[in-house]
């Protein structure tokens, strides 16, 4: 079985490899049979990639412990949904990963514009390129096939790993990473086929908003994993990791709305080259910072060869697109000029400016430790300061742009017309910050600032929408015509409750640590917690220790929550198993962690209270349904740019 | 426009870490001796701990990572431990050299993720 394996990834490898070749040759010498030729390679090379996933995961289901891969990362009694998971649950496995999802995401977008003709056939050899090199990383550095003599028992998968938001987490980033690869193809493509103009846009449009929508969702389902289950109260700690995903889903942010600039005005055209350029290179970046071990973070692994080939072939990448760009600087120039600083196209450069300048610190921030390494021969980090005041100095402007974007007219805005715009939500910041100032949450300045950011966007969105409604008589025919916007504004509104959220929870959160005695009580911002008692039980696979802990506000007892921790034997180790009560009052959580049970019987418990931190996680469904009103197919628009771009 | 806004960039960068200092070291117990000050200590666990870090205090010895080498250094530990915690485990930990013990910033410590990306093959 491990042989067929191999096979269908030698198979991939060679099909990929022609498709680069063939590709390349057929789009210079306009060779109508080779380049269809190169085409059907790429569709193939799916069809071998698929049936070595295939291969990979009937042995973890058949938990074949004679595939050394299999035998890493299960062990006979793991739940058959978490042996499947296991097949990203390691480096080798997560490579196939992503060459599956590339070649599956490159025969459907291949396809869909296969009239594209002189689009497409530029595209294919770039899409080639990628799966070329990730075909031969599975081939000849890091494959899943590797066999040995099979062990008693596998390994087994780390406990924090075996719950339901690890089986999503993963593929879903994936889904996204993999999928800025196609606007970049495109992009690319276009460049070398010389047809710059904003046909490559649009095909690429939904692609993009659908990756950037996984790779967001991935990043919250992964945060809301780390708060519940690795439960240090946090749900993001700037992690070299973490940051991997956040950058390239920032360039994407921007590359999403720059492009409607180059779609009503033709200008930024170069900016969105070079941010779907830095989407992808990120992502690749990405992939590379968390399989080398290069940057110490809390999921370092060991230093891996795999790192200096993923090196070279970012190097490789970041040439190619830097290369190209700048060779065909002269197609990009705009149509137009930017007339005014104060002009929808002026918040949408701010706009870029802002969301690039807080993704490089952050890239900075990630890459201090190699480069001071490097320089100074001492390894140098930064932390949590660092980051955070870059995210105050960056992003509480982007919040603000967020409500001046949508209601600054296009070309030049006069400053009065502005003024009667900006009135209501001006007004609803004010008075917001001043009852905010006036309850007492004026102590933290970022929180302030974004709270009252906040009412300023929420006031736009929501004249927008009374405006369009009462000018098309009803909101779901608004919706139905304006999807793209108005999906967009709902999205807008899920970054508000995001940004209420994270400021709640971080900027007016509560933590104290104390060891109780059973009977006796600590108090955290209006909270009573009295540790009851605790008890052991048997689970099945671990020892569940857990104490019972009564939470009470104003004197009436609002729930038990029962913080502790769980040994398992056979991995010989031990995990935090938090325990946390949601206030619908607050919208917050009272999160609660046993720190440590001494022999005595004394419970150190960690109490953090967390206002308005539901509002992240709720974000999430809306994020998911704007975006899915903004994707969604508009047979109307459909012709009208089917007559703008008809091609032979 | 585009170039001023990256000299503001640029400047409110240089405000930051000529303010905050720019960043802090980190270093193998075999490099402790030439420091001073705060630093993050990064290194593996041996055997032989002692203490509570909650009441007085976690002692715990670390080593350099990699190929062996005798350099050690004792660690005094307080705030909460990592679930991962334990001998054979890399960690990282924040905290001063004095008198010989290193003093841990409270809650300081993280323990890196077993590995499970492992190198290839040979």
């Amino acid at each position: 079985m491990a042989a067929l394996g191999r096979a269908a990834l030698l198979l991939s490898f060679g099909l990929a490899v022609y498709a680069l070749v063939a590709g390349s040759l057929a789009a210079r010498q306009k060779k109508r049979r080779l380049a269809l030729s190169a085409q059907n390679a790429l569709l193939s090379a799916f069809g071998t990639t698929l049936v070595a996933a295939l291969v990979l995961w009937s042995a973890l289901a058949r938990r074949d412990l004679s595939f050394v891969y299999v035998a890493q990362h299960i062990s006979k009694s793991l739940p058959t949904g978490y042996a499947l998971s296991a097949f990203w649950g390691g480096q080798e496995g997560s490579l196939l990963l992503w060459l599956l999802i590339l070649t599956a995401y490159s025969a459907l977008a291949v396809f869909l514009n296969r009239r594209n003709r002189d689009l497409v056939v530029w595209t294919v050899p770039v899409l080639a390129g990628v799966a070329t090199f990730f075909a031969f990383m599975l081939c000849f550095v890091s494959s899943p096939f590797e066999t040995a003599a099979a062990p008693a028992d596998g390994a087994g998968m780390v406990p924090s790993l075996q719950n339901p938001y690890m089986l999503a987490h993963p593929p879903l980033l994936y889904l996204g990473y993999v999928g800025l690869t196609i606007p970049f193809a495109f992009g690319m493509g276009a460049l070398l086929s010389r047809r710059t103009d904003e046909r490559w846009l649009v095909a690429t449009r939904r692609w993009t908003l659908a990756a950037w929508t996984f790779l967001g969702v991935g990043q919250l389902l992964g945060a809301h994993w780390a708060y519940v289950e690795i439960g240090w109260g946090g749900y993001y700690a700037w992690d070299p990791v973490e940051n991997a995903a956040l950058m390239p889903w920032l360039a994407a942010t921007a590359f999403l709305h720059s492009v409607m600039i180059q779609e009503k005005r033709g200008m930024l055209k170069v900016w969105n080259m070079v941010l779907v350029a830095l989407a992808f290179n990120l992502s690749v970046f990405g992939t590379f910072l968390t399989r080398s071990g290069v940057v110490n973070s809390i999921h370092s692994f060991s230093q891996s060869p795999i790192g200096g080939w993923f090196l070279g072939f970012i190097v490789m990448c970041v040439v190619f697109s830097v290369g190209l760009i700048y060779w065909r600087l002269p197609l990009l120039r705009a149509r137009t000029k930017l007339e005014s600083l104060v002009s929808r196209e002026a918040t949408f450069l701010y706009n870029n400016l802002l969301l690039v300048a807080l993704c490089l610190t952050i890239l900075w921030g990630v890459t201090y430790p190699l480069l001071t390494q490097a320089v100074r021969g001492t390894t140098r980090s930064v932390s949590k300061p660092y980051y955070d005041f870059f995210l105050h100095s960056f992003g509480l402007p982007l919040l603000l742009l967020m409500g001046i974007g949508p209601l600054v007219a296009w070309r030049r805005a006069s400053l009065r017309a502005l003024g009667r715009t900006f009135f209501i939500p001006i007004v609803a910041a004010v008075i917001t910050g001043a009852a905010l100032i006036a309850v007492g949450l004026g102590s933290s300045t970022p929180g302030l600032l974004a709270y009252t950011f906040s009412a300023f966007v929420a006031a736009s969105i929501v004249l927008e929408f009374t405006r369009g409604t009462r000018a098309t008589g009803s909101l779901t025919k608004l919706v139905a015509r304006n999807r793209r916007r108005y999906g967009g504004y709902l999205v807008h509104a899920a970054i508000l409750l995001l940004a209420i959220g994270i400021a709640g929870s971080s900027a007016y959160q509560t933590v104290r640590e104390k060891g109780l005695k059973q009977g006796q009580s600590m108090q955290v911002a209006g909270y009573t917690l009295t540790y009851e008692s605790i008890g052991t039980t048997a689970e099945a696979n671990a020892q569940a220790t857990r104490a019972v802990v009564d939470v009470s506000r104003g004197g009436k007892h609002v729930a038990t929550l029962h913080p502790g921790k769980n040994f398992y034997p056979v991995e010989n180790q031990v995990s935090n198993e938090v325990s946390i009560y949601h206030d619908p009052r607050n919208l917050g959580d009272v999160f609660t962690i046993a720190d440590g049970i001494d022999r005595n019987g004394t419970l150190f418990l960690k109490v953090l209270v967390k206002p308005l931190v539901n509002l992240v996680w709720a974000a999430g469904f809306v994020f998911v349904f704007g975006a899915l009103v903004a994707m969604w197919p508009d047979a109307v628009e459909q012709r009208r740019l089917a007559v703008r771009y008809a091609t032979t | 426009m585009i170039a001023l806004s990256v000299a503001a960039v640029l400047a409110l960068f240089i405000i930051y870490t000529s303010i905050a200092g720019a960043g802090t070291p980190q270093i193998q117990p075999s490099q402790l001796a030439a420091q001073h000050g705060d630093v993050m200590l990064v290194g593996t666990v041996v055997p032989g701990m002692s203490g509570d870090a909650h009441q007085g205090g976690l002692h715990f010895t670390l080593e350099d990572d990699g190929p062996a080498n005798a350099a050690r250094t004792h660690v005094l530990y307080t705030g909460s431990v990592p679930d991962l915690f334990k001998v054979g485990r890399h960690v990282v930990v924040e905290g001063t050299l004095r008198n010989g013990v290193f003093v841990a910033k409270p809650g300081s410590l993280v323990t890196k993720c077993p590995s499970k990306y492992t190198p290839a093959k040979t």
